[in-house]
């Protein structure tokens, strides 16, 4: 395999006419690295991609590939794999012949063809599949085969627009799996378009979230997950509960926030204003309503109960009209967490200050 | 739909069929059975069965000589149409071409315009420009009715070619003329051989374009057949006929073992 480069975007822009697509992104992905682009339906992942394969033509912006200047090179000489949704594998040509197109493409000889063919349907295990035409295999072994194709020409980079989004569930999840290892064995740099957050968290070692054309935030899963810069990504990955109120007061430990249902939060930040606060569900837990007020808490008054194997999703609404969703662990053996919970009933939620996530809202 | 028809249903609809087919084949039919008559003039129902009026048809020199013409004809018009027609097509579609809309407009005209009043305004043209090679002529002329017939059925097939498979093979290393022919080419095959087969038939059977752009010399078949006419009386002119049906024929079986009728048809 050819040494693993790593790909700088900078400034990167597209534009339909008025339409903003992309709006400057600069993004280093290092060398080996898998960075998966995630964000809602028409916020510019595929533009993004398309950008970085040369199929779209940038209306500003530099692509840099292994420090050199792509931008303006054409897509085939770009040495890129790439993977679409409906896999695009030719329906005349045979597997093996598919697969050997790249090689002969570069002119690569007819022994070194075969070989190297046999070795990348082996590597997707589909090695008895050769002679077969595409429409003779299922789904996930076409885009097996898709992936053969773009991995036996050796490319610089490889890049992936929703390529598990059309397979069922389980099949996705296997292939995810086999799709790292792959990845991981050969130390190809590669960027994954998808608008499945789990399947972002499973694959990638930073996730790069986008909306309206801009990156919203870029880091690690765990970063991502437990320290969202915006109420966009806190409530785009996972759940969150947003809570905004006064400053009570200022104190050595920090800020005290006064909620408007009752409630209040203690923040070891130095604002001005009361910021923004989310905090994930499975942080909450649940005491009688009598009790003390705690240090981070809310009563609040339980709307449903819905049991859900693992976990209980409390929905409750505090005093203000705001809603408070908690995910309560049902662990097997132990009294569940959210039993004998009835609608109606008065609770006091309370969760541990370092769950209080101040984020920027926009 | 792949529903059951009842009985009763089956009967109407295969019964209604077939009268249509026959509708449309009744007049091929009366001239084939005339070809093979043994009364020596054309005449309905036909008496006997005899190939004599074939031998004597392909002894003329003159029906070979006009058969070979509207042949030649055909196929040179066809390769010229079909070599005209792809470029013209793919740019049409795939390039902005400021003013697209109208030169495919143009380029589709000969089939709106009476072909009859094409063909007189060629014969004019050319009078004036005093170009009387009528074999040219019949070559410009021809190409000139034929094009569509091409430049419509690549259009439709290229409207539904896959992208994506263009763009993979962009990204798999290959410059445009090779993913032209490696992976667009194959797609839009089957709307080439239907194109290229209406091509050839409305060549090879045409009428009022030849009819001004023929002379002496060069005359292609269903000329040859009109003036025989008003010579001829017995059923050699069916046995002229009938082989032409039955180039038409052979041209519809090649087609279908080169590529498959259905596929070329878009069926
Ligand atoms: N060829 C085009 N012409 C005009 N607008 C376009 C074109 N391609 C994309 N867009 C617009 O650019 C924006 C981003 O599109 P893009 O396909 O990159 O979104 P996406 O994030 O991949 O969405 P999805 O998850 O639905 O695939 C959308 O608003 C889309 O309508
Ligand atoms: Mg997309």
């Amino acid at each position: 395999m050819a040494k693993p480069v790593d790909l700088a975007l900078s400034g990167l822009s597209k534009h339909y006419g008025r339409n903003v697509a992309v709006e400057g992104v600069t993004l280093r992905i290092a060398a080996g690295e898998l960075v998966a682009l995630l964000g809602p339906s028409g916020c510019g992942k595929t533009t993004t991609l398309r950008m970085v394969a040369g199929l779209v033509e940038p209306s500003a912006g530099e692509i840099l590939i292994g420090g050199m200047q792509v931008t303006k090179v054409p897509v085939h000489k770009r040495n890129i794999g790439m993977l679409f949704q409906n896999y695009a594998l030719f329906p005349h040509l045979s597997i093996a012949q598919n697969v050997a197109f790249g090689l002969q493409m570069r002119g690569v000889g007819k022994a070194e063809t075969a070989k190297r063919v046999a070795d990348a349907l082996a590597l997707v295990q589909l090695g008895s599949f050769a002679d077969r035409l595409p429409a003779a295999l299922s789904g996930g072994q076409q885009q097996r085969v898709a992936l053969a194709r773009a991995l036996v020409i050796e490319p610089s980079l490889l890049l992936l627009d929703e390529p598990l989004g059309a397979l069922d569930k389980n099949l996705r999840e296997s292939m995810q799996v086999e799709l790292r290892q792959i990845q991981r064995r050969l130390g190809i740099t590669a960027v994954l378009v998808t608008h499945d957050q789990e399947e972002a968290m499973t694959l990638a070692d930073r996730i790069v979230i986008m909306r309206d054309g801009k990156l919203e935030q870029v880091g690690t899963p765990e970063e991502i997950y437990s320290q969202p810069a915006t109420r966009f990504v806190a409530g785009f990955i996972g759940a969150a509960n947003f809570l905004k109120g006064t400053v009570a007061s200022r104190g050595a430990e920090g800020l005290a926030i006064a909620l408007p249902g009752g409630g209040r939060l203690l923040l070891p930040t130095e604002t001005q204003e009361a910021p923004l606060v989310a905090v994930r569900p499975e942080a909450i837990a649940i005491g009688p309503a009598d009790g003390p007020l705690p240090g981070n808490g809310t009563p609040a008054t339980v709307e449903q109960v819905v049991y859900r194997g693992q976990m209980t999703h409390l929905y409750m609404r505090l005093d203000d009209g705001e809603p408070l969703l908690a995910y309560l662990a049902n662990r097997d053996g132990a009294a569940p967490d959210g039993a004998g919970m009835r609608v109606g009933e008065r609770v006091m939620a309370h969760w541990p200050a370092s769950a209080n996530k101040v984020v920027r809202d926009n | 739909m792949r529903g059951r028809l009842s009985t009763s249903g089956a009967v109407l609809v295969y019964g209604f069929g077939a009268l249509i087919l026959l509708f449309i084949l009744a007049p091929l039919l009366v001239v084939i059975s005339l070809s093979v008559s043994q009364a020596p003039f054309a005449t309905f129902p036909p008496r006997g069965f005899t190939f004599d009026w074939f031998g004597r048809v392909i002894a003329d020199e003159e029906f070979r000589h006009a058969f070979m013409v509207s042949v030649v004809l055909a196929v040179a018009a066809t390769a010229a149409s079909f070599a005209l027609g792809l470029p013209a097509a793919y740019a049409l579609n795939r390039w902005k071409v400021p003013g697209a809309a109208a030169m495919e407009a143009i380029l589709l005209s000969p089939q709106i315009f009476p072909i009859l009043i094409t063909g007189l305004a060629l014969l004019q043209f050319m009078a004036s420009r005093g170009l009387r090679d009528a074999e040219m002529n019949l070559f410009i002329g021809h190409v000139l009715i034929t094009l569509p017939y091409l430049v419509r059925t690549i259009t439709a097939s290229l409207k539904l070619v896959d992208r994506t498979l263009e763009e993979a093979a962009r990204t798999l290393g290959a410059p445009p003329w090779r993913v032209f022919w490696l992976v667009t080419v194959p797609q839009i095959i089957p709307g080439i051989a239907a194109g290229c087969l209406f091509s050839f038939m409305i060549s090879f059977d045409d009428f009022p374009i030849s009819l001004w752009l023929a002379d002496a010399q060069t005359v292609p078949l269903p000329i040859f057949l009109h003036s025989s006419m008003s010579r001829v009386f017995d059923p050699s002119i069916a046995a002229m006929s009938t082989l032409m049906i039955l180039t038409g024929a052979l041209a519809v079986i090649g087609l279908e073992k080169l590529v498959g009728l259905r596929r070329a048809m878009g069926i």
